[in-house]
């Protein structure tokens, strides 16, 4: 664990200490809260407490992604391209051990983007219906726990994949998160606008069982990650 | 007790079924400086990177500190100091940061830490600039900076890849006086892999010369020199006037092999005649030599004949 732990670290403090990285965080937390928010006014006064539950749900989680996305380039990709990666291959450090290490130090700052974007929606929320708006406990459990295991799927996955691929397939996948990043938040939108169906605890669970067995997944991938593969698709 | 750093054994590395390396075989003693030569290519650095454990061969054995360099060998990796092309730096942490991040990494105890990291800044030179972001050295403290962090768990074997690539000439020069002291001072043994011939001459010990995945020679530097030797004939002239002539005159022979002339100095490879009935006909022909000098031929000399050979023979 100790070893994980060094590596997020520095992971995570590189990340914070990158005053770029985090305004652009500072501002899709501020972007996503300001465009999804506003979408409070066009439910009826009874399907206030439930559309903003709906914000949450969708719009805690899409920032986040977004900023795993964001993280993960610099941390997986940016090592590979420079050639670090081939370094820190030659320490004492599982490769195994150097992936957990990456995806805790990215998902962390990652989180807490997430968490900032569910705050400003609360206080946007709140300022327009001046009411007191708190999330469901569907929504809470969604927020603390299926919110950062997303997180950490979607940065193992792209972590795996930065890792096992060569630069130009990896731009290419780049391209494509990108892209599938904003087709879900233009259908998590639609859905919203449309009024959307109540979050249950059910959809929750649901939700946090699928994030599990992803990343117990993901780490079963890792398995077929070789020193050579890595090596053979440096640039 | 096994003396021998490192033990490669018929190794042989193929990608998609082309051989890169074939049936290699060399031994490195502990505490020596092993130059591994060769044209850009020839499998160096795929070399090393079975060594370090990042490839692994297809066949033959390559035996660090005696073990296998596999993916799980962490406890082997321990024991190496690694110096690849790319200094292993993070551009935007500073020179401490860096060395911190992989003296924790390589576990070097904590009370330890500071004092170590100080002194391998000061062994690099950078310690006036520790608080300084990587990003805004120059190459040449990268790499010695890189060198420092290879350092960080008081390695056995160091490996280096072209440690003074695209370096100025004063710092290759102090690089190379740090590889020295390591090996001098801290008994670690270097295996350097280059093509920087000059480098090897000064520093190493032992040396293999590697073409088209081949080793074409290994033996103590002297040893190379001397069994690719042919001698070599030094003459100062008197003035530069008749440089030209006596060129001409020497090429001109059937016993000598190769003429050279840079100003006064003629360089004659000698093909089986004495020196002295060349110097004997130089007189008779009235030219005025003022010194004449038995020389060894070069490494690097040496290095470019063994190449040619390959040329011709392919």
């Amino acid at each position: 664990m100790n070893t994980i732990r060094i590596v997020a670290e520095k992971e995570l403090n590189d990340i914070i200490r990158t005053r770029s990285q985090m305004l652009v965080g500072i501002f899709f937390a501020l972007w996503f809260s300001a465009m999804t928010a506003p979408a409070i006014m066009t439910a009826e006064k009874s399907l206030v407490f439930d559309q903003y539950n709906n914000l949450l749900f969708y719009f805690v989680l899409m920032p986040g992604i977004f900023m795993a996305y964001m993280f993960s380039g610099k941390v997986f990709f940016n090592e590979k391209r420079e050639g670090i990666i081939e370094t820190l291959l030659c320490t004492p450090l599982s490769m195994r051990r150097i992936w957990a290490g990456k995806i805790l130090g990215v998902t962390i700052p990652a989180y807490l983007i997430a968490l900032l974007t569910a705050a400003l929606i609360t206080l946007i929320a709140n300022i327009i219906t001046t009411t007191i708006l708190l999330p469901s406990p569907a929504v809470f459990l969604h927020i603390v726990l299926v919110v950062p295991a997303f997180i950490a799927v979607a940065v193992g996955l792209m972590g795996f994949g930065h890792l096992l691929l060569g630069m130009r397939e990896n731009q290419i996948l780049n391209i494509t998160i990108f892209a599938a990043i904003f087709l879900a938040f233009s259908l998590a939108n639609n859905n919203v606008t449309n009024g959307g169906s109540a979050v249950s605890g059910v959809l929750v669970g649901g939700m946090l069982i699928i994030a599990v067995l992803l990343l117990a997944l993901i780490s079963y991938l890792t398995r077929y990650l070789s020193k050579e593969r890595i090596t053979m698709t440096l640039s | 007790m096994n003396m021998n750093a490192i033990e490669i054994h018929d190794l042989v590395k193929s990608f998609n079924g082309s051989p890169v390396l074939n049936k290699i075989n060399f031994k490195v003693r502990k505490g020596e400086i092993f130059g591994y030569l060769g044209p850009t290519g020839s499998g160096k650095t795929t070399t090393m990177r079975i060594m370090l454990g990042l490839l692994k061969p297809t066949a033959g054995r390559a035996l660090i500190l005696g073990a296998e360099p596999d993916e799980h060998n962490g406890n082997i990796r321990g024991k190496i100091g690694v110096l690849l092309e790319n200094n292993g730096l993070y551009e935007r942490l500073s020179a401490y940061q860096n060395l911190l991040y992989y003296a924790r990494l390589y576990g070097v105890h904590e009370p330890d830490r500071v004092e170590k990291i100080k002194g391998l800044l000061e062994f690099a030179g950078l310690f006036d600039r520790k608080n300084e972001k990587v990003g805004r050295f120059s190459t040449g403290m990268k790499r010695k900076l890189g060198l420092a962090r290879a350092m960080i768990n008081d390695p056995e074997i160091l490996f280096l890849d072209e440690p003074t690539h695209g370096l100025d000439p004063e710092s290759r020069m102090r690089v190379s006086d740090l590889i020295l002291r390591l090996s001098k001072e801290e008994g670690i043994t270097v295996f350097l892999n280059t093509h920087d011939l000059s480098e090897v001459e000064k520093i190493c010990s032992n040396a293999a010369i590697l073409e088209s995945g081949r080793i074409r020679a290994c033996d103590t530097i002297i040893g190379l020199r001397r069994s690719h030797d042919t001698p070599i004939l030094e003459i100062t002239l008197l003035d530069t006037g008749c440089a030209e002539w006596t060129l001409n005159l020497l090429n001109s022979q059937d016993h000598t092999y190769n003429c050279e002339q840079d100003g006064r100095l003629v360089t004659v490879t000698l093909n089986g005649e004495s020196p002295s009935t060349v110097l004997a006909m130089l007189v008779t022909n009235g030219i005025a030599v003022e010194e004449v000098k038995n020389a060894t031929k070069s490494l690097e000399a040496v290095y470019l004949d063994l190449m040619k050979r390959e040329r011709k023979h392919k």
